[in-house]
């Protein structure tokens, strides 16, 4: 009954991830409901800024799900991505937050089997962390 | 001071001196009667110097800078937003306590006018202490730390390399607008937004009224960036990795965002 369910933010991209998604949800695959999807016009669109905040607010997991390299609907939208959120995701280890929280992954939008296997496992390693101790914080 | 001045046949000078028992950024020009001129007093020339680039139209400016200035003023260069062919640098080194308490790797610059260049200090002490926390214990030692922020915003007005006009954290989405301490968030997004610019000058942790250890956060930051990307900031030549493509090509869009 006490079982922990994480709370999970994914931003999809709105040309790859979130058809992604879509077709998941088309073909009925089972998949964990701990997932808030957030439909963003690019990967590059999701700013550090989003994930610390989302972080410092009591979020569990964040995942980042944008088109994979060179499928880019912007071209180079997703470089930017690739480079920005390991950092984010070190930063947050920095201050003492699982790096792991935070996972970026490419998922196209026949992918719809890559949607559901990200989702689960991301929800399993989230579950293992447990909590975000940001939770029990106020400031 | 003033022979630096003639020699590098500079219209300005950009320096520090004695106001009123206290050390204060000066502009002078030809002929100016120059006071008493300090050098011994840390100050961000280079966050001065955008300042200034925004009334002084013409001729050239001599700066007196130390390393980090040097770099600093090479990543906004880089950014399009000063013009190195207006600047003449005096290159002025560090002492040896200054050196340590920026804890800082690369004090030499790279004309030696004033000064006599310092070793290097070693690994960071504070940073290997942080790391070797568990995380748990590390959050702890931030939260008890970032707590104490009253959301002064001396750390970003004094940065040299903070250049944006309008400031993301003076946006309520990312801080409150009512009531500090501001949140971890303020940090993280100041620190992830210096990452491939900062030149670890520690006037952000100089400047904090309540002792936060900033420069130590950057140090880390800067550690990552080299990891990840084998970038250290500063650098006249190499693009921020974070405005590139992964081959390492510039951006379609060519922006200077932050």
């Amino acid at each position: 009954m006490n079982e922990f369910n994480p709370n999970i933010l994914a931003f999809c991209c709105n040309w790859c991830s979130y058809a992604g998604a879509d077709l998941a949800g088309v073909n009925r695959l089972q998949m964990p409901p701990n997932v808030n999807v957030v439909r963003v016009m690019c990967s590059a669109s999701v700013k550090p800024e989003y994930i610390f905040k989302a972080v410092s607010q009591g979020i569990d997991g964040v995942l980042v799900l944008g088109c994979h390299i060179g499928d880019c609907h912007y071209l180079t939208g997703n470089h930017r991505t690739a480079k920005r959120i390991p950092l984010a995701a070190r930063l947050l280890g920095k201050v003492g937050i699982d790096p792991r929280r935070v996972r970026l992954d490419w998922v196209s939008a026949a992918e719809g089997e890559k949607f559901q296997q990200v989702v689960t496992e991301f929800v399993e390693d989230v579950k293992k962390l447990g909590p975000n101790p940001m939770k029990e914080v106020r400031f | 001071m003033r022979l630096a001045f003639e020699e590098k046949g500079a219209d300005y000078l950009l320096a520090t001196r004695d106001e009123h028992g206290n050390v204060a950024p000066v502009l002078l020009k030809k002929g100016d009667e120059p006071g008493t001129l300090r050098v011994d007093v840390p100050y961000q020339m280079a966050m001065i110097l955008t300042k200034v680039n925004k009334f002084v139209k013409e001729g050239k400016i001599a700066v007196v800078a130390r390393r980090c200035d040097e770099r600093a003023i090479a990543e906004l260069v880089k950014r399009d937003l000063l013009d190195q062919s207006r600047l003449n640098l005096i290159g002025l080194a560090c002492s040896a306590e200054q050196v340590k308490e920026c804890r800082c790797t690369d004090p030499c610059p790279s004309v030696v006018d004033f000064g006599e260049c310092a070793e290097p200090s070693g690994d960071d002490a504070s940073v290997a202490r942080l790391l070797d926390m568990s995380l748990s214990d590390r959050l702890g030692f931030w939260i008890a730390q970032f707590r104490k922020c009253n959301k002064c915003f001396g750390c970003t007005l004094n940065c040299p390399v903070c250049f944006c006009d309008e400031c993301l954290l003076e946006d309520k989405t990312f801080t409150p607008e009512k009531g500090i301490p501001p949140g971890l968030a303020f940090h993280l997004i100041r620190a992830i937004h210096l990452a491939d610019k900062c030149v670890e000058c520690g006037e952000c942790e100089r400047s904090c009224p309540v002792d936060i250890p900033l420069l130590s956060l950057r140090k880390m930051v800067s550690q990552d960036m080299k990891e990840l990307f084998d970038y250290v900031s500063g650098d006249s030549e190499r693009r921020s990795p974070l405005l590139t493509t992964l081959e390492g090509d510039p951006m379609e869009d060519d922006a200077n965002v932050c």
